[in-house]
């Protein structure tokens, strides 16, 4: 396959993975720690959503399924099986406890990515591509223009019925 | 070798359940920090004998043993190793 439309494939299978993953696992309503909450309120002030704004602070401030996703891309890459997609959800899991976070989000995420890679080998996709493919899907959440994202998460997150808890 | 993590699998879920851990964590299991048979107990096992099979080899024995080992880890020493939040140190 060819490498710039294998990079694009795995772009949108990574971003579907770990944004739908997130927030099902209800990044949305709330923020984990300190920092998450600072995050999400300093992008509504900017013009963006709540909910997608404590989404993007809980990415940062602990591994979830954006990390799991791009940890297991690498480990799958460096390990050369599917073994290295189950190594890294281990450690994405120990990541998680340390973060103050329960890692459902972070071990889900590289699981999933560990079967999705290994299904889209079949097609030519690599573990290489996800590796590329998942950087470029979190910069357009994280790196390109945080209200519009945060706007796009929100609304999904709405959908998915995992709205802001107000506490 | 897939039958032996399947094993490994199958052995957790017995062996948790023996040493009275719940199967599941409390719901919603989202915001949940009980340690169950499910979570975290099978993924560790999982990721433990896959990091046996990569630098050893596949052994039907390893198999149970590291099964067994992630049990008693998950019981007796996880919650003390990296405890759950206390409350105030989180939002």
């Amino acid at each position: 396959m060819n490498q710039l439309v294998a990079i694009a494939l795995a772009s949108i299978l990574s971003w579907l993975n770990f944004v739908t993953i997130d927030i099902w696992m209800g990044l949305p309503e709330a923020p984990g720690v300190r920092g998450a909450k600072v995050i999400g309120e300093s992008i509504k002030k900017r013009g963006g959503d709540l909910g997608g704004g404590y989404f993007s602070g809980n990415i940062v401030c602990s591994p979830d399924a954006s990390a799991g996703t791009l940890l297991a891309s690498c480990s799958y890459f460096a390990f050369g099986s599917p073994v290295g997609g189950l190594i890294a959800a281990l450690f994405v899991y120990f990541g998680n406890r340390i973060c103050a976070d329960p890692g459902y989000a972070g071990t889900t995420g590289a699981l999933t990515t560990t079967l999705l890679i290994w299904a889209t080998s079949y097609i030519g996709l690599s573990p290489q591509n996800f590796i590329v493919g998942m950087i470029i899907a979190i910069l357009t959440i994280q790196g390109l223009y945080h209200p519009s994202a945060s706007k796009l998460i929100g609304k999904m997150a709405r959908k998915m019925n995992r709205k802001v808890i107000e506490d | 070798m897939i039958i032996n993590y399947i094993l490994v699998i199958i052995s957790a879920i017995i062996l948790g359940l023996i040493f009275k851990l719940p199967l599941l964590p409390d719901k919603p299991i989202r915001r949940s920090w009980k340690i169950s048979v499910i979570y975290p107990t099978v993924i560790i096992a999982l990721g433990l004998y896959a990091i046996w099979e990569y630098f050893f080899f596949h052994d039907i024995y390893a198999a149970l043993i590291i099964a067994i080992s992630a049990v008693v880890f998950t019981k007796f020493i996880l919650e003390k190793l990296v405890p759950p939040p206390v409350r105030g140190d989180s939002s």
